[in-house]
């Protein structure tokens, strides 16, 4: 697509609408600049008052990407952060696209994605205004500065505020490849900035999905079908008759949806409702069994291989030592604060949904499904989400809510209950792991083999991102591309599927591969009589980066050094979503179980925007992965899960929370991500410190199953 | 007919005495700003204040809440200024956001109670509000600093 073309069109418009604002289009990655009305999915707009709207195309649900989107902007206009007055996420973007687009925020891209595509279009709206100033000045535009808000004139003492600039500006092509400030000129970016979204988030005026009101709205709540995949078979309306407020039951798919007057109403309707669910070939299938499965298919021939270097097997056979052992992790929920909802408006001019959702465009394509509507006729507003984790990916609730709407002739916000929450899927996969590794005489690693077996976290998720060879790269994720240097090397995965409907989790394969991989070389060093931390250098002495990281993270903890009785240390590190991370766990295992009492963190991520962000980021990843490790897991018994709430499905609590210490290495290679590379090392960190502390090594998590709950 | 004070002002509701208070306050009063996150009094997302004491409204029906005070995060003080609340934006306590208000009505209650809590007792008394994006360790923080500035 032509970007120049598109850039005077979007002049053009604003010309045509009595050039009252400056409206500067972000670029899209791939696609170019879609458009849709005066809906772009991302634009800045300066009005004449100064006063900036920034439209976004990335979801918050607390990373604070909103603030970094506006810190970029406002750094690299020349303005201060409080002249973005309003941030928005944009519609997605090209609503007739076949197949549906990507507008979504996951991958830890919410920032990094956009660092260079926000700040060409602030530099793009300064350079014409810039231009505009130049001409009214009668002065070159070499003696002109843009800074506070405003175009300077040094040498003559004369400025002039932007926004009175913007008609003039309007009217001047965009310029195609506009100069950046040099590092020196940025005042904002780097520096820690409180975020734009917290003070309504201490006051309860912050409006997440639940909170949404339309006019004239009806309250529904899902009553979904608590054995995985069960179909609706039937249900009694008259076993609601004695509650009142009920409006109406609406069928859904895999259950649902009772309506009513209020929320209480429609609560106690789905939990009364006489309703029974189609047989499935799997009710009475357990987690025992489903885990004897995944154990068995280890030994099975597979075709899934994503890395095979040099003959790993016969290096094995000829090895002075080898070492072996098999893993396990159990299924995980996101188990979001918020539970999934989506509010719907259905009329004869179109769908509108305010949903709290990760993907833009999955709402918008499920909106016009369940609607029956061309996909131009769906508006999508998403709201703040009460967490996200990945779990937002999914759209099912909006087609929910449409459905339901349409049913009724009314707005609907339609809701799930916690307890279907935990029971409906869109888990973190469980996954076995066997790995072996073989030493030389002199205790080096010479050959190394990840096998996994499980569920595929992508299938369902993201169909075409299966390999022509059956891959799911997410299975090998950190394993298979890591910048370890293991001699013979083998990394391959047998797929066993499971019944729940798998889903991507804070930080997805790593998420259970940076236990796998990294406990494991634990193992390994023990067995080759050395220090886990030196073990790791040698393999990573080639990469200067990599060392810098586990380096850092070493020193910082003090690797090495005395620590009280009873405490130990443990370290892991891992690459994922661009960033390196490395850390070590302070842990002491006593009467009341494992006590974790400090974390120190490493974090390469090329460079970073909020540094008061990122370390509420690594804090969050941490303390989340450390949860899943002590004591989530989601089983299952005839079919259906048997965690319903938080009882039952423990996620920590503050008595628990470490001490959390991060050291952001800005190593200027390129940026990585930040919310999600902090949670694959800390389960293996800790596991390692319990080893160290013990004796004792840990394969399967969570650590109650293990008799080290807390 | 239910009569209860909520922020401040007095409401008669005519709705189902089994209602619970979360769901009165949302719908029928429009402060969305106590949530919902479990229903079973196992997340602390809904805290709010009854008489005083900070109370899960998931699992208190209205006629409980009859003819009492509740205050909830849209009425801790007038202006979103309680020490709680400064203590929050300064640290930069939340991410998500969800929990907050509920974390929030739960440290405002406990440095009513203990005006300069000890780490042991804000575990005791915050352990029951979870926050799933982890928080914790500037919840921690941000109340020691509530208490110095209240």
């Amino acid at each position: 697509m032509n970007a120049v073309t598109l850039n005077r069109r979007g002049l053009l418009r604003s010309g045509a609408a009595a050039a009252v604002a400056l409206s500067i289009p972000v670029a899209l990655p791939a696609r170019g600049l879609a458009r849709n009305g005066d809906a772009l999915t991302a634009y800045l707009r300066i009005a004449q008052d100064g006063a900036i709207t920034l439209i976004t195309p990335a979801t918050e649900m607390g990373q604070g990407t909103h603030t970094a989107h506006a810190m970029l902007v406002a750094d690299e206009l020349g303005v201060p952060l409080s002249a973005i007055r309003t941030i928005r996420v944009g519609q997605p973007s090209e609503p007739m696209r076949r197949p549906p687009g990507e507008q979504s925020t996951g991958g830890s891209t919410g920032t990094r994605a956009w660092v260079a595509r926000l700040r060409t279009a602030a530099a793009q709206a300064r350079e014409v205004l810039t231009e505009a100033a130049a001409r009214r000045m009668n002065v070159p535009v070499a003696e002109l500065k843009c800074q506070d808000g405003a175009i300077v004139h040094a040498a003559s003492d004369r400025s002039i505020p932007i926004g009175s600039l913007v008609r003039e500006a309007a009217l001047l092509p965009l310029p195609e490849k506009p100069a950046l400030r040099p590092a020196g000129e940025l005042r904002i970016v780097g520096r820690p900035t409180p975020r734009l979204d917290i003070p309504a988030k201490v006051t309860g005026r912050a409006v997440f999905g639940m909170d949404v009101k339309v006019p004239g709205m009806l309250y529904a709540c899902a009553r979904l079908a608590p054995v995985y995949r069960a179909e609706l078979d039937g249900f009694d309306r008259a076993s609601l008759d004695r509650i009142d407020g009920i409006v109406d039951v609406v069928p859904l798919p895999r259950g649902v949806a009772v309506v009513a007057e209020n929320s209480w109403a429609a609560i106690r309707g789905a939990e009364a409702i006489a309703i029974r669910f189609k047989p499935t070939p799997h009710d009475t299938l357990d987690s025992a069994a489903l885990s004897q499965r995944m154990i068995a298919a280890l030994d099975q021939e597979t075709r899934a291989i994503a890395k095979n270097e040099g003959d790993v097997e016969a290096v094995l056979r000829n090895a002075a030592k080898t070492v072996e052992a098999v893993y396990e992790v159990p299924y995980l929920a996101h188990a979001c604060m918020e539970t999934d909802n989506a509010t719907a408006q259905v009329t004869a001019e179109g769908v509108t949904v305010w949903a709290p959702t990760q993907h833009q465009d999955w709402a918008l394509a499920e909106a016009a499904r369940a609607a029956g509507v061309d996909p131009s006729k769906v508006t999508i507003h998403t709201t703040l989400l009460g967490g996200g984790f990945g779990r937002r990916y999914a759209s099912e609730v909006v087609g929910q809510a449409v459905t339901v709407a349409k049913a009724v002739g009314r707005p609907v916000k339609l809701f799930w209950r916690r307890e279907d929450e935990f029971a409906q899927g869109y888990y973190r996969p469980a996954q076995v792991a066997r790995m072996r590794a073989a030493l030389d005489a002199d205790g080096r690693l010479i050959g190394f083999w990840f096998r996994a077996a499980g569920p595929s976290t992508v299938a369902e998720f993201r169909p075409n991102a299966i390999q022509p060879n059956g891959l799911d790269p997410q299975q090998v994720a950190s394993v298979a591309d890591s910048r370890y240097r293991f001699g013979a090397f083998r990394a391959d995965w047998v797929r066993v599927d499971g019944p729940p409907r798998n889903w991507i989790w804070r930080s997805v394969g790593a998420s259970q591969n940076g236990f796998f991989l990294e406990s494991f070389l634990d193992e390994v060093a023990h067995a080759a009589g050395q220090d886990p931390y030196r073990f790791r250098r040698e393999l990573l002495a080639h990469d200067a980066r990599a060392l810098k990281v586990l380096d850092t993270a070493a020193e910082k903890a003090g690797w090495g050094s005395p620590l009280p009785a009873g405490r130990a240390r443990g370290i892991a590190y891992m690459e994922s979503y661009g960033s390196l991370c490395a850390e070590v766990a302070e842990v002491s295992v006593g009467a009341d179980g494992v006590r974790v009492h400090r974390v120190v963190v490493a974090l390469d991520c090329g460079d970073i925007v909020n540094p008061d962000a990122v370390e509420a980021q690594l804090m969050g990843g941490v303390t989340q992965g450390l949860s899943a490790m002590l004591g989530e897991a989601i089983t299952l018994k005839n079919g259906a899960a048997e965690q319903r709430n938080f009882d039952t499905y423990p996620i920590l609590r503050i008595d628990r929370a470490p001490k959390v210490e991060a050291h952001v290495i800005r190593s200027g290679q390129g940026w990585g991500g930040v919310g999600e590379p902090g949670v694959p090392p800390i389960a293996p960190a800790v596991a390692n410190a319990i080893f160290a502390a013990t004796g004792r090594r840990i394969r399967r998590l969570p650590l109650t199953a293990e008799g080290l709950g807390v | 007919m239910i009569a209860l004070t909520v922020n401040g002002r007095a409401h008669r509701l005519d709705a189902d005495p089994e209602m619970p208070l979360l769901w009165a306050l949302r719908d029928l009063l429009d402060l969305t700003g106590t949530k919902y996150g479990c229903g079973i009094a196992a997340c602390g997302a809904c805290t709010v204040h009854i008489d005083g004491v900070a109370t899960r409204a998931c699992v208190t029906p209205l006629s409980a809440a009859a003819g009492r005070a509740v205050v909830t995060i849209e009425g801790l003080d007038p202006d979103g200024r309680h020490p709680v609340q400064r203590a929050w934006v300064e640290l930069q306590v939340p991410q998500c956001g969800y929990c907050q208000s509920g974390q929030i009505m739960q440290a405002a209650a406990l440095l009513r109670e203990h005006p300069k809590p000890t780490d042991a007792e804000i575990d005791a008394a915050m352990a029951g509000n979870l926050c799933r994006c982890a928080t914790y360790e500037r919840i921690r923080a941000a109340i020691h600093r509530a208490a110095e500035l209240a």
